[in-house]
């Protein structure tokens, strides 16, 4: 019987079987499952014909939650200043989230010239004036919906949907671990909760769960989640631990010796090793104290924790940003992979995000001066220990803010336009590629924006890894972080 | 145009003659090989097309097919992008070097001639319907060999390779491998006991039987199926709101396995339940599979379907709704193709979006439904009532209706106006809330200059808000003033012709009527502030309010000068976009006819009515009505509907409206080229796959047939006994939590990039045996682990390993780790803590932090010592956002995607987790306790819960160096170790 099918009339496709570029059992066949739980199957990361030569050996991401404007910040629009009060007009219909489409509004911070290479900067960011120099502006990336959940979930996963792993998890699934005492992808929320989406945004989704985002909250009594016992255990002492540990061991080698042939028995008696070394060498990594005090300057944290007003105030901010950067560069340096520090939480009130339909200047002032003062200590500090040409950092948010306002003082979402920058990792300082148009309204080129997935191809290209074969096969297709799309944008490397 | 040789057509016009066509294989085949065969080769196809197959080369390509023309060069898509006169898309693509002057000369004479091409110029291509998983379902006869057609199948393959089957397992291993397959629950040491020492030789088939009845197996195998259909009791995404009406469906799934439902019903149930089987409640239920995975909140509800990002939100809902069905079912990935055909699939771009259709009238909505049998039917009996007292109305009025003609239809029509609505979005002005009517609030605008006044006129809100509706906020008592002094401190002037009435009596709810002051010749004023100030507030569900849509200023010219002025006000809601001060002037408000002029209008309907009917049918018509009415009141009289979380026709107001307003009208599905919604193509109606080719592709449904018909025909099709891919997919699934791994491995992928079957005649017969007998999957269960290939031992062979080291053909049992809601319902079971209650809302191992807006799922802050969290985990109320952590680390199934299979992952956190969680060190005190209540001595107790948690008594080293520990450290500390045990966690 034949119906309308077109392979009734043709016969396109190609009908062989892609095999798997990396293993993809998931490790449930215990050959793998030592070396997998490791991370240190060179395997997966061994060299292959044409993978570029590592110039990162890991990652740090500062995700703005809210949708950060690139307009206040980083991207200067003499035109706006210019036109500031007129009726805005797009040349175009546009459809914007809240109907934001009041007169043009201008930078709400004055903009100056920084560094050698004097790019303009807002004074709400004017730390990062000091690094400047190691900055590469990324001015016309551009997304796909305006919608913060499903534009989150791009920037983070490469897909607009939940249910695929984030960059982190590409990354530790692809290069493995460099040290196995701690995690190899750590998450650092704003402490005051998740953005949209939770876990989504940093979880292994279908890869295997070794590889979700671990989180960790520096200042918190437990740092990661049971590190210790609970307090329910107060029955558990140091002594009973360590003869727990061994008798654990004695008899789950009992155990496995009748099972001969069973790697994943082995793989778990060796896992409590390993939890036992996490448990000294993870607060140890946290102790932030630890830092002498012309460090804690640097991040603006020699003051120690204060009474905060109320209101959202830049010394709060810059509190509890510098905390996640110092945090982040003491995990790196002991080789942690992959660090992604949130700044902002989800969509509530009083608004702790970057979300400033409101009032650009109430959130985005705080927000924006505790992002840049950490970020540039971070960077420094990275510099002074040698770390920052092989540590890879990229700024991103979810999508941009109008040029035009909504309500006066406040600016709806731009999924058209928005800005990233990266730095360090071999990746050239002190240049802006991609350009939006004269209202930061769209990519100046609309054919040729800069999209996650060239971020995301030149961030896997940084490590050594090829973004088109960096695959693990899922209900029918062999997934990629950069799903079919992605660019290596040469141009931002050194 | 005259059907006819296309190159006479050609020739006539002069533009080329069929004179000397090129020899195809001579000089345009070199053509195309050198420009095109990179691309549009064997190696690629891009866009779907390729040039070394005839077939394709002529009818294929996914934009722009045909993109051969015989006989006209000048139209072919292949042409014009070669030759430049595309001006959007130009091949080569750039950076490859274009064809020379001569080559394009080649082809255009060649396509102007026809485009002749001999058959054995074309490469050959394999059937893309040549794939395993298409083939209808062979009847096939077990081999010779064993008792058990099972083992007769997988011995024949062990024999083949040179292998063995392992020796049975021991009784002991038996019973816990068994147990925690078919309940999810060990044993307990007495039935191990029992089992092991009972001689008769039906002990297996009894032991099976037993657990089979088990309400627990029906909540091990849910979990299963939950897993596949990315249940979860919140909606993800942004906000993460809770689905409260969630669980319905995963008691169904429980019930439906713990009665063994047909497959088939089963199925359809889930599908198009309401359709197919209205007398059941539970097919109510069962549509929560439409609704089982993530929902995007904001796309919805704050983005209309009319804007771009909402029609993608929509767009993606229905890609769920598509890939969840067809995954599940049939085991087919027809999501990958939404933006182009299939890679490797022969599913054409066109099966995604008739799927689509299907469900195209839907959304996630609450359905409101009864439980209680009895009252459903009495309900629906109701409904049909009340649908023939409508109809019989109806014909009775048809020829009236004639016979009053235009004056009728001009009434209708205004009476339908009288319905339609003001703004939905900018619903205006509202005030902050007040316990008590007696609170003062004021509003006020501010002219920009001081104005001579004609008329202040207030106009009323509308908000659904507990059945208000119109008049929404309108103050009861209330003033008009108007001053220079924005503080209204000197030179005030009271609007007082109508004082009275709003301000010394209780005004009552205007519905829209716009309320006026009196005129400037009455009132006199004049100034730059209008101030309106409630002294009575309107009630609202527990609270009092002021709200106002708008506030006009008139001048002597009648223009309204307050448009667009500021507003300034004592206190305010700032609601999104709907409640803001800004909207007061806004130019924007609900308007409507007065409910006394609704009323006048049916009035005078009726008479128009009656002139025409005659006395007798005026007294039918009279009775027909009393009659609704009693239809009417009884249904009111029925109990509060139960909900449920489904698939369903939403009724909504503001941004999500859903379809119930056209009356559940399907949307228009228009394939999307490259998936985007910017870019719809032709319509498509509802169907299926069209490689199954059992049926056609299309559904033949008449075009304005229910939505649900829709859905029913999908339901028919799954279930058909001649579908090849629904009856193996499902055997597959069972198989593969048997042991571990299915006959295909990627039991959601039966496609090319999938597996194989392992044992391709074994599946055959097992879906056969399994469709033929009644879709029992109590039967198919009790058939497989019946078998001795189930029963061996899972203890590693060197030799067979050396030969088939994953173990494909089955010369062993699997060794598995318990999945994550194993472990914790084990953990239970040893602590004796386990609380068996069936159904209901899930339980929660979390507290909600700011609930209002952005829920935050707090899981630290649990107390672990909550009797309610002692249930087994399918009743876990299971959050998107923020999975539960401990399980998540246990690899719990994501509820944000389908899962198949779970993977099996160790780590040093995975340690952790087993060791400090509040769960496992709470229950390890409460196991401590139990097996102090069990056994009178240490020694005893000891043993009593290392039997507890593994099954079997330990041996005398293990007991010596256990009591050793319990001795130093505590039975609570040994109990923590004992649920450590590799034992305890891997199930041999």
């Amino acid at each position: 019987m034949t119906n309308d099918s077109p392979y009734h009339r043709q016969s396109p496709l190609r009908p062989t079987t892609r095999r798997d570029f990396l293993w993809s059992s998931g490790g449930g066949l215990g050959g793998l499952a030592l070396a997998a739980m490791l991370g240190r199957d060179r395997a997966l990361a061994a060299p292959s014909v044409g993978a570029p030569a590592p110039r990162a050996k890991r990652v740090v991401q500062f995700f703005m939650a809210g949708a950060a404007s690139h307009l206040d910040l980083f991207d200067y629009k003499p035109e706006l200043v210019k036109r500031h009060g007129q009726p805005s007009d797009f040349g175009e219909p546009v459809e914007a989230f809240q109907n934001g489409l009041g007169p043009w509004l201008r930078p709400l911070w004055d903009f100056q010239p920084y560094g050698g290479c004097g790019k303009l900067l807002s004074e709400v960011v004017a730390p990062l004036g000091d690094v400047v120099d190691e900055l590469a502006f990324v001015h016309n990336m551009t997304g796909k919906s305006g919608v913060h959940s499903a534009a989150t979930l791009l920037q983070a996963t490469g897909f607009q949907l939940p249910g695929f792993p984030g960059a982190g998890s590409w990354v530790s699934y692809g290069l493995g671990s460099l040290n196995d005492n701690l995690p190899t992808f750590v998450v650092l929320p704003d402490h005051r909760g998740f953005p949209s989406n939770g876990v989504k945004n940093w979880d292994a989704a279908f890869l295997p769960a070794q590889h979700s985002g671990t989180l960790v909250y520096p200042d918190a009594e437990a740092p990661i989640a049971d590190l210790h016992p609970h307090r329910a255990g107060a029955y558990v002492t140091p002594a009973g631990e360590a003869d727990a540990h061994r008798l654990l061991a004695e008899l789950n080698r009992g155990h496995a010796a009748t099972r001969e042939g069973d790697q994943r028995l082995d793989a778990r008696i060796r896992s409590y090793e390993l939890a036992a070394r996490m448990q000294l060498a993870a607060p140890e990594a946290l102790d932030l104290k630890a830092e002498p005090e012309h460090v804690l300057r640097l991040y603006g944290l020699e003051r120690g924790p204060q009474t905060w007003p109320k209101e959202i105030n830049a010394e709060e901010e810059t509190w509890h940003f510098s905390r996640k950067c110092l945090a982040a560069r003491r995990l790196l340096e002991r080789g942690v992979r992959f660090v992604q520090v949130w700044s902002g939480n989800d969509n509530s009130f009083p608004r702790r995000n970057w979300d400033s339909h409101e009032d650009v200047r109430r959130d985005h002032g705080p927000l924006a001066l505790g992002m840049a003062r950490g970020a540039a200590a971070f960077i420094q500090d990275l510099r002074q220990r040698g770390l920052l040409e092989d540590t890879l950092i990229l700024w991103t948010t979810e999508f941009g803010r109008m040029p035009s306002t909504q309500g006066g003082k406040g600016r709806d979402h731009n999924p058209f336009v928005f800005t990233n920058w990266l730095c360090g990792g071999g990746i050239r300082g002190g240049i802006t590629r991609g350009e939006s148009d004269a209202f930061g309204y769209k990519p100046l080129d609309r054919a040729k924006p800069t999209t996650v997935y060239d971020i995301h191809a030149t961030l896997l290209h940084q490590l050594g890894l090829d973004h088109t074969r960096l695959t693990f096969r899922h209900n029918g297709i062999d997934r990629r972080l950069t799903d079919v799309h992605g660019r290596v944008l040469r141009e931002l490397l050194a | 145009m005259p059907r006819g040789p296309r190159w006479l057509g050609a020739a006539l016009l002069g533009v080329a003659a069929a004179v000397a066509a090129p020899d195809f294989e001579r000089e345009v085949q070199p053509v195309l090989a050198a420009h095109c065969l990179k691309c549009h080769g064997p190696e690629k196809q891009k866009g779907g097309y390729r040039v070394d197959v005839k077939a394709v080369a002529l009818t294929g390509g996914e934009g722009s097919a045909p993109n051969l023309l015989p006989g006209n060069a000048a139209g072919s898509p292949l042409f014009r992008y070669v030759s430049g006169a595309d001006p959007e898309l130009r091949m080569p693509p750039a950076g490859e070097p274009p064809l020379a002057p001569a080559e394009i000369a080649v082809l255009r004479a060649w396509i102007d001639a026809g485009a002749p091409w001999p058959d054995h110029a074309s490469a050959a291509v394999a059937d893309p319907l040549a794939w395993w998983s298409l083939q209808p379902v062979a009847r096939v006869t077990p081999p010779p060999g064993a008792p058990h057609p099972i083992d007769a199948f997988i011995r024949t393959r062990l024999a083949a390779a040179g292998l063995q089957p392992a020796a049975p397992a021991d009784p002991r291993t038996l019973i816990r491998r068994l147990s925690f397959d078919l309940t999810g629950l060990p044993p307990s040491p007495e039935e191990i006991a029992a089992f092991v020492a009972d001689p008769a030789p039906d002990a297996y088939a009894r032991l099976v039987e037993r657990l089979l009845a088990s309400p627990r197996h029906g909540e091990r195998w849910a979990r299963h199926w939950l897993d596949v259909v990315h249940y979860g009791d919140t909606h993800g995404y942004d906000k993460d709101k809770p689905r409260p009406h969630a669980w319905p469906y995963r008691d169904y799934v429980i019930r439906a396995f713990n009665s063994d439902k047909p497959y088939a019903r089963f199925v359809q149930e889930q599908v198009a339940g309401d359709v197919l089987f209205p007398e059941s409640p539970e097919a109510v239920e069962a549509l929560g599979f439409i609704a089982a995975g993530p929902w995007d909140f904001i796309g919805h509800a704050e983005v209309p379907e009319t804007k771009t990002d909402g029609k993608l939100a929509r767009h993606l809902d229905r890609d769920n709704m598509v890939a969840n069905a067809l995954g599940t079912f049939a085991s087919a990935t027809v999501h990958c193709a939404q933006c182009h055909h299939h890679k490797f699939d022969p599913i054409p771009q066109e099966d995604y979006y008739r799927l689509q259709a299907v469900f195209a009238a839907l959304d996630r909505t609450d359905r409101p439904y009864h439980r209680d049998p009895a009252v459903h039917a009495r309900a629906r009996r109701l409904q049909t009532d009340q649908a023939a007292n409508r109809a019989a109305l109806a014909a009775l009025e048809a020829p009236w209706r004639a016979a009053a003609g235009p004056a009728l239809a001009e009434l209708d029509l205004a009476l339908a106006a009288s319905a339609a609505r003001g703004p939905n979005v900018r619903r205006g002005y509202h005030s902050a809330t007040a316990a008590t009517a007696d609170t003062v609030k004021w509003v006020q605008v501010d002219l920009g200059a001081s104005v001579e006044i004609d008329r202040i006129w207030l106009l009323p809100a509308s908000d659904p808000f507990n059945g208000i509706g119109d008049g929404f906020g309108f103050p009861v008592r209330f003033k008009v003033e108007v001053s220079d002094d924005p503080e209204f401190r000197t030179g005030v002037q009271l609007a007082w012709i109508r004082y009275d009435v709003t301000f010394m009596a209780d005004f009552p709810n205007p519905g829209l009527t716009p309320f006026s002051t009196g005129g400037s010749k009455d009132d006199g004023l004049a100034g730059r502030h209008v101030r309106v100030t409630a002294t009575r507030l309107a009630p609202r569900k527990d609270d009092f309010i002021f709200a106002l849509a708008e506030l006009k200023v008139t001048d002597r010219a009648g223009n309204n000068v307050a448009l667009g002025k500021p507003v300034t006000s004592l206190d305010a809601i700032e609601s999104g976009e709907r409640w803001a001060r800004a909207n007061l002037t806004d130019g924007l408000a609900p308007s409507g006819p007065s409910v006394e002029q609704q009323a006048a209008l049916a009035a005078r309907r009726e008479e128009v009515l009656r002139a025409a009917a005659g006395a007798e049918g005026w007294e039918r018509r009279a009775a027909l009505r009393r009659e609704a009415e009693r239809l009417a009141a009884e249904a009111a009289a029925l109990p509060k509907p139960d909900l449920v979380y489904a698939g369903g026709i939403h009724h909504g107001t503001g941004t999500f409206t859903g379809t119930g307003a056209s009356g559940g009208r399907p949307r228009p599905i228009h394939l999307l080229a490259r998936g985007q919604v910017t870019h719809p193509g032709r319509l498509v109606a509802p169907g299926a796959l069209s490689a199954v080719t059992f049926a056609p592709a299309t559904f033949e449904l008449p075009e304005d047939a229910p939505e649900g018909e829709r859905r029913a025909a999908l339901a028919r099709w799954l279930t058909d006994p001649r579908h090849p891919l629904t009856w193996r997919s499902i055997v597959n699934r069972v198989w593969q939590y048997h042991f571990g791994r299915g006959l295909v491995e990627t039991p959601d992928d039966f496609g090319r990039n999938g597996g194989q079957p392992s044992h391709p005649e074994l599946l055959d017969w097992l879906a056969a045996e399994f469709r033929d007998g009644g879709g029992s999957l109590k039967a198919l269960h009790r058939l497989i682990v019946t078998s001795e290939t189930y029963r061996q031992s899972s203890a590693v062979n060197p030799a067979a390993s050396a030969t088939d080291a994953g173990n494909t053909l089955l010369w062993r049992q699997n060794r598995r780790r318990l999945e994550a809601e194993a472990v914790r319902d084990a953990v239970l079971a040893a602590s004796g803590r386990l609380d068996l209650a069936m159904g209901g809302p899930g339980w929660r191992d979390f507290v909600v932090e700011r609930p209002e807006h952005s829920p935050h799922y707090v899981y630290a802050k649990a107390d672990p010592e909550d009797p309610a969290t002692f249930r087994r985990s399918i009743y876990r109320f299971i959050v998107r956002s923020q999975t539960q952590p401990w399980m998540t680390v246990l690899d719990c199934a994501d509820p944000s995607m389908r899962v198949d299979r779970r993977s099996e992952s160790l780590s040093p956190l995975q340690a952790l987790a087993l060791l400090n969680n509040g769960f496992i060190l709470t229950q390890a005190r409460h196991f401590a306790a139990r097996v102090t209540a069990e056994a009178p001595e240490l020694a005893g107790q000891v043993a009593r819960a290392h039997a507890l948690a593994v099954g079997r008594a330990p041996s005398p080293v293990e007991a010596a160096r256990l009591e050793e520990f319990a001795r130093t450290h505590g039975l609570p500390a040994l109990c923590r170790l004992l649920l450590n045990l590799n034992e305890f966690l891997f199930i041999d």
